[in-house]
């Protein structure tokens, strides 16, 4: 049992407010993910909970007991860092066992040896163990060094930015390994990245930080599909959500959304709920937005879709992203690869505005989005 | 300006016994043959240590050529001096004056040069929109983002009208979205000033979004010369399967089987069975060993009613924008990508479905293309 809880913890370093009246409360057993950009102060919360730094406020609890006072050594967690910190005149096999050996948790050879074995095969490098640190690839280390932590039972696992360190493919690859094997950790983790693929496939929630504050905490479904504003939005998929900003009006039996800049007014799908809510806050400015899989396009007219240019045409993988620009605006789109685009050509786009969300011009905070009923009901069921 | 034609190039460096692996490897570039037609632009793609910077430097003639021949329009550039060689060049590192504004750093081969004032103001006045840099001219280096940087970086590469543009890497010092946004400006500009470019990378997306053509090294030797599609979709060995595309190419072990009229790829330890398809049938017998190649986009889910072969999920992986899923065959883990928004979980069971006729073989020794 481990439920780590921070009530309204403020870290500050001279001047600067790290952390400002942060709380979480991570549940037994959870795959927990803090999420956000460089110097959001995800690593600080880590810190506090693994007890190398000291909250100026607030309180860090394991099960319930205020752990403030309890030096690092004592915190019983084990820590993964992104520079893998080994003892590089140690073989993988001593580096696993350094934990177990230790004065405080030590354990005798023959434990430490199964033990090791099992984490071995789990993490599939049994054929690493005799080799030094220096004989082995970063992936590879980085294995080793989560290998380490693994090896003990701890009450937390905290681990900072594992797979930052690593090209693209390769972090990828180690994500999916990651993913396999996180069933077996059957103990409370508290995973920092600043990778939103990583925070969408690992995090049971995931918590989002911005300069010391946390925004929002959710499932990773909750927080794609309802995000708490346009930062989240934003931060959760790439390409980017389209944010198209316009003027929501009554129409006959429901709402118009104007354009801004392109002019063009769509009538807007119907939805008893949305309405209901859009009529509720009586807004008029507002923002939508789209993510680009929901966006269409034609190279030739069609009927309904808003003539723009290609902007650009790249690939992203085994997709491609098509960038189309009209009056200033920017629209990101889904496309397959190898498609013959020349840039400035005519292409035209239309948006599946069932899928819309909605949000404040002014506060940039969300509002409502289509199917938002089914969307809580996802999220809800995830929490479990 | 013109385009840029490597004949039978070689580098060798000079075993100073400090080097572990200089023996074992002796050419850094090993028989590169490369020609770039006027106005295209060409990725050097390869990981690290490929050759490819070694390259362009010979290009730039900042290295000297072992063997081979390089041209640049007619002209052949072995023996000519860098500068007379009508290049512009934009590295990693930006290299920039620090106690020079921005205009100055711009300016300054052009003054150098001798350009009259007039001139230079012209030119520089014309580049810096080109580069969204018209606002930052009046500021220090320092003051500058790495974004902003690699603009006025390159801005100063373009200033001299170059018949050719040799960038090393110019993204990998940004990150995220600016690098993102940075190669979108690079393929717009390069579009609009429509100058023969080559352009080293590692990261085979730059390559696939920028070039019109990419050349593939691995060792210092060539092994794919082509357009995007064409590396992509027809790829000539394992390496080049396995570096283009994310996540990669699905590569598995195979023993085929002829089952009537036709060939099943099956591999040890699953119950997988794909179709070969039929133009291999000359190719492969009963018993036949390889490696096949599918892509993740290429593998399906199949409906309720799907013939696939049942199989349980290992990993499921919700992205947002699509999810990914990992079935054991055998030791591997062959990856899908869907767009399907069921929620599946390790251990469910779903009906594979692999496109045979998306299917690519691969020699077991060379990792040589088997074609039909």
């Amino acid at each position: 049992m481990s439920r780590i809880q921070l009530e309204n913890v403020t870290k500050k370093f001279g001047s600067v407010t790290a952390l400002k009246n942060v709380s979480l409360d991570i549940k037994d057993k959870e795959f927990f993910v803090l999420f956000g950009p460089a110097g959001a102060g995800k690593t600080t919360i880590l810190n506090c909970i693994a007890g190398i730094q000291l909250p100026e406020e607030g309180v860090v609890k394991f099960d319930g007991e205020i752990v403030n006072l309890v030096d690092a050594a004592h915190r019983d967690t084990a820590m993964v860092f992104e520079n893998y910190a080994l003892y590089p005149q140690m073989t993988v096999y001593d580096n696993m066992a350094s934990p177990l050996r230790s004065k405080l948790y030590k354990k005798d050879e023959d434990y430490i040896k199964t033990k090791i074995q099992e984490v071995a095969a789990m993490m599939k490098m049994e054929n690493l163990l005799e080799r030094l640190p220096s004989q082995l690839s970063n992936g590879q280390k980085q294995r080793v060094a989560m290998g380490r932590a693994l090896v003990r039972s701890p009450r937390v696992y905290l681990m900072d930015e594992p797979l930052a360190h690593l090209d693209a493919k390769l972090r990828n690859a180690m994500r999916t390994e990651l993913k396999e094997i996180q069933a077996n950790f059957g103990t409370t983790s508290i995973y920092v990245t600043h990778d939103f693929m990583e925070a969408m496939s690992l995090g049971d929630r995931i918590a989002i930080i911005n300069e010391g504050e946390v925004i929002q905490i959710g499932t990773g479904d909750e927080i794609y599909y309802m995000p708490c504003n346009e930062f989240v939005a934003q931060l959760m998929g790439d390409p980017e959500i389209n944010l198209i900003s316009g003027t929501l009006a009554k129409s006959e039996d429901g709402y118009t959304f104007t354009m801004e800049g392109a002019q063009k007014t769509y009538e807007l799908p119907k939805e008893k709920e949305l309405f209901a809510k859009l009529g509720e806050l009586g807004l008029s400015k507002v923002d939508i937005g789209m993510r680009p899989q929901n966006l269409l396009y034609s190279f030739e007219p069609k009927e309904g879709y808003i003539k723009c240019s290609v902007y650009s045409y790249e690939s992203i993988g085994n997709k491609s992203v098509i960038v189309a620009e009209t009056s200033g605006l920017q629209l990101r789109m889904i496309a397959p690869n190898g498609l013959s685009v020349k840039i400035d050509q005519d292409i035209y786009v239309d948006m599946q505005l069932d899928h819309a969300m909605f949000f404040d011009a002014g506060t940039k905070g969300y509002l409502t989005r289509y199917n938002e009923a089914a969307v809580r009901a996802i999220a809800a069921e995830q929490e479990g | 300006m013109a385009g840029l034609r490597i004949e039978h190039l070689y580098k060798r460096y000079e075993n100073d016994g400090k080097k572990k692996n200089a023996v074992k490897n002796d050419y850094a570039v090993k028989d590169l043959n490369l020609v770039a037609d006027q106005g295209e632009f060409i990725a050097l793609l390869g990981p690290s240590g490929c050759g490819k910077t070694t390259t362009l430097r010979m290009t730039a003639g900042l290295e000297d050529i072992t063997k081979g021949e390089i041209y640049i329009g007619d002209t052949l550039v072995n023996n000519l001096h860098p500068k007379d060689r009508h290049i512009g060049l934009a590295f990693e590192d930006y290299a920039m004056y620090p106690p020079l504004t921005v205009y100055d750093n711009i300016a300054f081969n052009l003054k150098a040069k001798g350009v009259d004032k007039a001139e230079i103001d012209k030119r520089v006045r014309e580049i810096a929109p080109l580069m969204q840099c018209d606002d930052l001219l009046d500021k220090m280096p320092v003051k500058l983002s790495g974004g902003q940087k690699q603009r006025v970086n390159i801005a100063r590469a373009i200033i001299r009208r170059p018949e050719l543009l040799l960038m090393d890497e110019p993204l990998s010092h940004l990150d995220g979205k600016a690098r993102q946004a940075m190669r979108t400006e690079i393929k717009r500009l390069i579009n609009d000033i429509k100058c023969t470019t080559i352009y080293v990378t590692h990261d085979q997306l730059e390559a696939m979004s920028l070039a019109d053509k990419i050349a593939i090294i691995n060792f210092g030797v060539l092994q794919q010369y082509g357009t995007p599609a064409e590396v992509y979709d027809d790829p000539v060995n394992e390496f080049v399967a396995s570096f283009i595309g994310e996540p990669p190419m699905n590569i598995i072990e195979t023993t085929i089987i002829g089952e009537g009229d036709h060939f099943l790829f099956t591999f040890a330890n699953s119950n997988l069975k794909i179709a070969v398809p039929e133009r291999y049938n000359n190719v492969v017998s009963n018993g036949f060993k390889c490696k096949m190649g599918v892509r993740p986009m290429d593998v399906l889910i199949g409906g309720a009613d799907s013939k696939g072969t049942p199989e349980e999920v290992a990993t499921f992986e919700n992205l947002g924008d699509e999810r990914r899923i990992g079935i054991h065959v055998g030791s591997s883990l062959l990856m899908l990508i869907t767009d399907d928004e069921t929620r599946y979980k390790a251990g469910d069971i779903i009906k594979l479905e692999v496109r045979g006729e998306k299917t690519h073989l691969f020699d077991i020794e060379t990792g040589n293309r088997i074609r039909a």
